[in-house]
């Protein structure tokens, strides 16, 4: 009897061991999927972080506003465009228990961040910053970037080159060091083709005064010019150009000198500039009418490159989420390295395992005057470069 | 030659950031931090007159006196009370200034870039010695002297620049004359306020209007202030030249060495010569 009741007893723990070693896996699984949002509302891009969020929150509700059966939860954080409050305010998020951290938006910001989600084991999902080195082969197995890399970029600026015929560059770049590598990189296979480059200059970042430059390429019997430099910079630049008559008899053209943001910013002066382009709402493909059109219903506004890119990397990320029925982050990162994306906003991206970096077309193209509904001035897609002339094999 | 033009150009644009700076502090000790931010808040003020009248040229008129009449807020609500006290008070008081322009712009205009196009009269170059100089960078340089001359005749030649010296030098005399200190630092604030704005016009066609813009102008300001003489319209505008000068010639001849050899000038004149290279003994303004 002893024996028996020994058995029962025996059999009782076991299977409430049982029972036990199985709860938490319900017991543990969280009300909601909590999203740590780190971008800039303040500071040189606090402009990009607005766009960013209406894209990122258009995703959450194109998909009923949950994943894996839970409501998602998104926290906003301003980074003020600078690493130290980003990583600050990250820790945080994930103190309180994020599941994935989105951002930043400078890359100075979000290699801040990878070192941090890297040690908390965090998925980091990329929407914007562009330094090559955030996606690098055997880099962090966390880190994820759904858009474009500047190498990308500036191969786009010589595919564009070359499909131009341009003989003669002259270069501006901004004084710092991932616009001298990209320039280092772009002369290096400029000159391969056959192309002479004339001059080039390194005005500091936040320059505002291009005259000198100006002046000095326009007595230069350059075909073209090449501006690797961004935001006000490239304003600056193309509004002082464009006073002295630069661009009547030399192209002026960047890897990412101009979107509608930035054309409006310069005025008429824009017109004729070529620059790749992120993201652009008049890419022709299913999921991108839907987005666009939702995008217009939702702000009455056509979406930039910030809120196109947000949209189509937490789209993918979420679905891809969803797809692992499970809570483990660890199946998370495993399944969106090598993930396909074939409905994409930019047709079909595939998150290439090596460096998690998505390959995906490069969009080109020149500002124009625009007729309404479309902004007063806007960029018209000129050149879709396909992915094989953009990425190098990892192994490289 | 094009570059000695140019060279110009740039120059009185610096003068013109700078001259408010230098009165301000000339004249009532006070460094302004949020001169940058008066300079930006005359560049949103001109944009909003642009976009509702079509005029550049009323902005240039009607902006630095909005400017000036926050300025003069700003002196008599906050600047005033503390004068006795010690400069880190009025250093804190003006940082403090800054947060709050840059605050209210954010909420008028949001954080999009804005733009000015130059008047219709400037939108062609014109050749001068084998260069196309826009037009516009001419109209600075005539501008530029002219504010220059204008400030230096009131400051030094007029009755009242000659009050505003002596409420600077012995205020305690100008006084017990009958005549209003305060009332004279409140206008010498806004005064330098204004001039703050009317930088922020000119420059605002040649930049894209954005909430950052005062604050990378600021370091030029010290610069061109420090080199020419706290306080030394004078000095100013030579100082803005040399700067102008060697940044034109700089990029044209040694263009790596632009920067450097600007601080390295600023650094020789703390150095050798604290007071500005063009100061004068016993010189106010």
């Amino acid at each position: 009897m002893n024996r028996l009741r020994t058995t029962i007893l025996g059999l009782a723990c076991a299977t409430s061991f049982g029972a036990a070693a199985m709860l938490p896996a319900h017991a543990d699984e969280p009300d909601a999927f909590k999203i740590g949002a780190v971008i800039s509302f303040s500071g040189p891009y606090g402009i990009i972080g607005e766009g960013m969020k209406r894209g990122a929150e258009l995703a959450i509700e194109h998909r009923g506003g949950t994943v894996l059966g839970k409501p998602i939860e998104v926290t906003w954080e301003d980074s003020e465009t600078k690493p130290q409050p980003a990583v600050q305010k990250a820790s945080r998020l994930l103190a309180n228990g994020a599941h994935m951290i989105f951002g930043a938006v400078s890359s100075a910001s979000t290699v801040a961040l990878q070192g941090l989600t890297d040690q908390r084991k965090v998925p980091l999902l990329v929407t914007i910053s562009a330094d090559d080195r955030i996606t690098r082969p055997n880099g962090s197995r966390y880190t994820f970037r759904t858009s474009n890399t500047l190498g990308m970029e500036m191969r786009m600026a010589l595919e564009f080159t070359k499909a131009r015929g341009l003989k003669k560059i002259y270069g501006v770049g901004a004084d710092y060091a991932v616009t001298r590598e990209g320039w280092d990189f772009y002369r290096a296979e400029a000159e391969k083709m056959g192309v002479e480059i004339v001059g080039i200059d390194y005005p500091p970042l936040g320059n505002r005064d291009y005259s000198v430059i100006i002046d000095k390429i326009s007595k230069t019997d350059a075909e073209g010019v090449i501006l690797v430099v961004t935001g006000s910079d490239g304003v600056t630049f193309l509004k002082q150009a464009g006073q002295a008559g630069l661009g009547k008899d030399k192209l002026l053209f960047g890897p990412v000198l101009q979107d509608e943001l930035l054309a409006a910013a310069v005025g008429p002066a824009a017109i004729g500039a070529n620059s790749g382009v992120r993201y652009h709402f008049s890419y022709d493909s299913p999921a991108n009418r839907k987005f666009v059109e939702a995008y217009r219903a939702k702000y009455g506004e056509w979406p930039n490159s910030f809120a196109g890119e947000a949209y189509d990397g937490m789209s993918w990320f979420l679905d891809v989420v969803d797809g692992t029925k499970s809570w483990d982050k660890e199946k998370w990162v495993d399944a969106f390295a090598g993930s396909t994306r074939e409905n994409s906003v930019e047709g079909t991206k595939v998150m290439r395992a090596c460096d998690h970096q998505a390959m995906q077309v490069g969009l080109w193209g020149v500002v124009e005057k625009g007729e309404a509904p479309l902004p007063e001035l806007t960029m018209k897609i000129t050149d879709v470069f396909q992915p094989e002339a953009l990425f190098p094999p990892c192994a490289e | 030659m094009s570059t000695i033009v140019i060279g110009l150009s740039m120059g009185l644009l610096l003068f013109l950031l700078a001259a408010g700076l230098t009165l301000i502090f000339g004249m009532l000790r006070v460094i302004n931090f949020a001169h940058g931010s008066l300079y930006m808040l005359g560049a949103y003020c001109a944009y909003q007159i642009v976009q509702t009248t079509g005029s550049f040229w009323l902005g240039l008129l009607v902006a630095p006196f909005l400017a000036a009449a926050i300025g003069a807020l700003m002196e008599r609500v906050a600047l005033r009370p503390v004068y006795a006290r010690d400069h880190v008070y009025q250093l804190l008081l003006t940082f403090g200034f800054i947060l709050v322009i840059d605050e209210a712009v954010r909420l008028f205009w949001g954080l999009e870039y804005k733009q000015i196009a130059p008047p219709d009269l400037f939108s062609e170059p014109v050749a001068i010695l084998g260069s196309q100089v826009p037009t516009y960078r001419l109209f600075i340089i005539g501008f530029g002297a002219l504010i220059a001359a204008g400030l230096f005749f009131m400051l030094e030649r007029s009755r009242y620049g000659m009050v505003i010296r002596a409420a600077s030098g012995d205020p305690e005399m100008v006084q017990t004359l009958g005549i209003s200190v305060s009332r004279i630092r409140t206008f010498v604030f806004a005064f330098g306020s204004g001039l703050a704005a009317l930088g922020g016009v000119v420059a605002a066609p040649l930049l894209p209007i954005e909430l950052g813009m005062g604050f990378s102008v600021i370091i030029d300001c010290f610069i061109v202030v420090v080199i020419g003489g706290l306080g030394n319209i004078r000095g100013a505008v030579l100082g803005a030249l040399l700067i102008g000068m060697t940044r034109a010639l700089g990029y044209t001849y040694a263009p790596s060495w632009v920067e450097f050899l600007t601080f390295v000038l600023l650094i020789a004149t703390l150095v050798l010569r604290p007071e500005g290279l063009f100061s004068r003994k016993g010189r106010a303004a």
